[in-house]
């Protein structure tokens, strides 16, 4: 008679073993597919990128305007020089509406005071639910006629403040950011043109790398000089974020798969985008979630969309640098993911949705969804091993080499597809930064990820209210001065 | 030694074969992962550097490719003696340079060229060409127009277009059509600039479209372009089977105020293309088409929302004031806050006596929501 520890060493542990290795080499394949496809997609940018003339654009009366809306909550620090360096976009025609979401410090009042705002009758008409709008301010000031400034009820979301503006916005595309990000002066033109290029489908959504800002010089609100971050948890996220965008979207971007297009920049069709009835404040991951719905609205509508992705840098952000700030970011996050595979459940391989059904919500649902629950149970599985004296030492090693040198691959084929793009780092010591990170991300950060995936997992089962904290920003390396400093005589 | 690496070799191979499935499967992961761990660190260095190089290689180069130009075509004294371009002569001792021969030393000197000619129009820009053609460097660029790369293909028809060298139309117009969308756009600019006799002709044989984006550009080079000879753009808005040219062809109409193309205007707002119909009602707006007045308000309600908003746009466009009421009864009883708005702008862009009364009585009976819409629309500080 077979025991019930028989029964795990001789069934249960060997079918164990054999799906975490055949799910853990079809992640790495994959893995190694969105290389090969983001590398062709680079490529192709690249050429067209060579010989493309963008001052076609600049006083052009045929481009389509672009309202650009930036949410903010508490930004008194910074608002001016955020607000500013929104002003100085290459781009002929384009609004900048700023939402200040209920603020409780002075950021309207320096506002007003700054840009020579005055409250106006604005007719708009509440296409997507937000909280009420206490008023609408424009400025007096000629040189600030392009600045909108909504002052509404703080709706405890980014996606409310977001959504007032969308429903405050004239043009028919819309660019999202957060007010504290920081732009490229071209960012518009770059956006729009693969709305502009596109042949057979409606680009719906266009999304371009992010980057952290945190260690970067920034004169006035543009940046001067782009260095990796000093910090090693920026340091971290930026290596991340060029793996995720530079051969993620990159790669998904070319078979029109692409899963989210960031909230901290991304270029939307607003037609669509109200259709699919605008952001959602209940979502923990907003953006994905958007995402997500504009491409079930279009596909049960038999509309050929896209969604692209282009591999330069035009944002940065500032990434949380202490643990705690962290932890609540990728809390979120986690709770935003299983929040959204339970949405959009009726998507998942249902072929109605075309790739997205197919691939994208898999993807999603098996490699990031399941991943931090699997790693787990892996981990639980190695104790008892080790425990029961059961390890085959020599194979654990090789297995566990195997992930690492993968993870290492990978990561070094994202830092080198972001060199041949453009070479941001100027300096040799800024890529051997960023460049090392690759070697210890796999044994430092991914833990962390895991841990902080699974407590967001863990609150979202136990029903655990999620509050919205700060950010707690530090503000950015500010260019030293040239004026030489008054002397007191 | 290399009989010790072969047997160590067929040691570990025979070792590797009795190894379970899965071992061997991560053994050759690994191998394969740390090859191209190892290249791609060797590419970012490589490229680094090559970087680093190329931009020594400018550095070093362009002062004395700007120095030649310079003394061989700005400072020319040939040129202020009055001499005509065709006959001066540049100095062979420095065209036929040992530099010259390299061809990344070239493909920098058509680079620098061109972009002096950018700013140097007249007799300064003909003795820049001169001195390119002088140096054979169109044979380059038309060795690169024979090229199977399309990259290349664009190059060859950039430099020549800028350079102001005829391409055949046999060449070109092929061009003009490819299904390569960068292709085909940059050889559609190039034959508008080149073509002194028939720039649009390529309109005809269009069956591939123009994109947006090819729009922006060609209307720029249209634009732009002297001595361009600007057609009768009906004739495509009456024959053209492509959409898109059809589009486009309704901008420039719009641009060169072409009055005699409203008839074909006015039948292409029969067309079943909503899109394209929104485009023709445009077009009549900008034109100032009074004539259409009566379709516009005869095919207004059996118009999708955009036409109609396109409709009102033009009535308050043509501003004729014959349709006054017309506008008050959308601005008044639809339902549309699209329409309402666009009604209030159309009755106030007409800024004369009889609407600014409209406006007054408007004021005095409208809804809350439509006196708000009203007041936005007067505000100046909106401007969209």
């Amino acid at each position: 008679m077979p025991t019930a520890s028989t029964i795990f060493w001789d069934y249960a542990a060997p079918f164990f073993e054999k799906t975490v290795f055949v799910y853990g080499t079809t992640l790495l394949i994959t893995y190694t597919m969105l290389a090969i496809l983001s590398f062709i997609n680079i490529r192709r940018y690249l050429k067209k990128e060579s010989y493309t003339d963008y001052n076609v654009i600049i006083g052009s009366p045929l481009v389509p305007g672009i309202s650009v809306i930036a949410p903010a909550f508490n930004e008194g620090l910074t608002i001016i020089a955020n607000v500013r360096s929104l002003l100085t976009f290459n781009y002929p025609i384009y609004e900048v509406i700023v939402i200040n979401d209920g603020s409780t410090d002075d950021t309207l009042e320096q506002l007003i005071a700054e840009f020579a705002l005055v409250k106006i009758n604005y007719a708009f008409e509440q296409k997507i639910s937000c909280q009420p709008i206490r008023g609408i301010y424009k400025s007096t000031n000629d040189a600030y006629a392009k600045l909108i400034i909504v002052d509404k009820e703080n709706g405890k979301a980014k996606a409310d403040a977001s959504n007032a503006g969308i429903n405050i916005s004239s043009f028919n595309y819309f660019l999202c950011t957060d007010v504290d990000c920081i732009l490229h002066v071209h960012t518009l033109q770059k956006l729009i043109r693969p709305v502009l290029d596109e042949q057979y489908k409606r680009v719906i959504a266009v999304g371009a790398t992010l980057r952290m800002a945190n260690s970067c010089v920034i004169d006035k609100g543009v940046i001067t000089e782009i260095k990796a971050p000093r910090q090693l948890l920026a340091r971290f996220q930026e290596m991340e974020y060029i793996r995720s965008f530079v051969l993620g979207k990159m790669g998904w971007s070319l078979i029109n798969a692409v899963p989210n297009v960031s909230g901290g920049l991304g270029l939307f069709d607003k037609e669509i985008v109200v259709r699919a009835g605008g952001y959602d404040p209940q979502a923990y991951g907003e953006d994905m979630e958007l995402m997500l719905r504009m491409n079930r609205y279009s596909k049960e509508n038999k509309i050929e969309s896209a969604i692209r992705y282009i591999p330069v840098t035009l944002c940065w952000t500032e990434g949380p640098t202490t643990l705690k700030v962290f932890m609540r970011q990728r809390t979120r996050w986690a709770r935003g993911l299983i929040q959204l595979m339970s949405l959009h459940s009726k998507m998942f391989l249902n072929p109605r949705y075309g790739i997205v059904g197919m691939v994208t919500v898999p993807y999603n649902f098996f490699f990031e969804l399941l991943a931090p629950l699997i790693e787990l149970t892996g981990v639980i599985y190695y104790i008892v091993l080790i425990c029961a004296g059961e390890v085959n030492w020599p194979y654990a090693v090789i297995l566990l080499i195997f992930v690492y040198t993968y993870a290492l691959m990978i990561s070094s084929l994202a830092v080198l597809w972001d060199q041949l793009t453009f070479q941001y780092y100027k300096k040799w010591l800024d890529v051997i930064r960023i460049c090392s990170m690759a070697f210890f991300e796999t044994i430092i950060y991914h833990p962390i990820n895991v841990i902080f995936a699974l407590r967001g997992y863990f609150f979202h089962l136990i029903g655990k209210k999620h509050t919205w904290g700060n950010m707690q920003r530090r503000g950015f390396v500010q260019k030293a001065p040239t004026e030489p400093k008054p002397t007191v005589s | 030694m290399f009989s010790n690496i072969a047997n160590l070799l067929i040691e570990a191979y025979e070792q590797y074969v009795y190894l379970p499935l899965f071992i061997q499967i991560a053994l050759a992961f690994i191998i394969f992962a740390i090859l191209a761990t190892v290249f791609a660190y060797f590419i970012i260095v490589f490229k680094r550097y090559q970087g680093y190089v190329t931009e020594k290689r400018k550095n070093f180069i362009t002062p004395k490719i700007e120095e030649i130009i310079t003394d061989q075509v700005l400072l020319n004294e040939k040129l202020n003696e009055g001499i005509p371009v065709d006959e001066i002569e540049f100095d062979l001792k420095a065209l036929n340079h040992k530099m010259f021969k390299k061809e990344w030393v070239r493909q920098a000197l058509i680079d620098i060229i061109i972009q002096y000619r950018k700013n140097f129009r007249g007799d300064l820009g003909d003795l820049l060409r001169k001195f390119y053609l002088d140096m054979n460097l169109s044979k380059e660029s038309f060795e690169k127009l024979k090229s199977m790369k399309w990259e290349k293909k664009i190059k060859a028809v950039s430099e020549l277009t800028s350079m102001d060298i005829q391409i055949s139309d046999v060449t070109i117009l092929p061009l003009t059509n490819s299904t390569n969308p960068s292709l085909r756009s940059a050889a559609r600019n190039a034959y508008i600039q080149l073509s002194k006799n028939e720039p649009f002709k390529f309109f005809d044989i269009a069956t591939e479209p123009i994109l947006p984006w090819d729009q922006l550009e060609l209307y720029r080079i249209i634009t732009t372009t002297k001595d361009i000879a600007i057609p009768n753009f009906s004739r495509w808005i009456s024959y053209s089977s492509n959409k898109s040219v059809v589009a486009f062809c309704l901008k420039l109409i719009a641009h060169y105020d072409q009055q005699a193309a409203i008839p074909s205007v006015i039948d292409l707002t029969s067309t079943k293309d909503h899109f394209l119909r929104a485009a023709a009602i445009n077009c009549l707006g900008k034109l100032s088409a009074e004539i259409a007045e009566d379709k516009f308000l005869r095919i207004y309600n059996t118009q999708p929302v955009n036409c109609q908003l396109e409709i009102l746009k033009a009535l308050g466009r043509i501003g004729s004031g014959k349709n006054l009421e017309f506008l008050k009864q959308e601005f008044m009883f639809s339902s549309n806050f699209d329409i309402r708005m666009s009604a209030a702008k159309s009755i106030i862009k007409h800024n004369s006596p009889a609407s600014r009364i409209l406006i007054d009585e408007l004021m005095a009976v409208s809804s809350e929501e439509n006196k708000l819409i009203l007041k936005h629309c007067q505000n100046p500080l909106i401007k969209y």
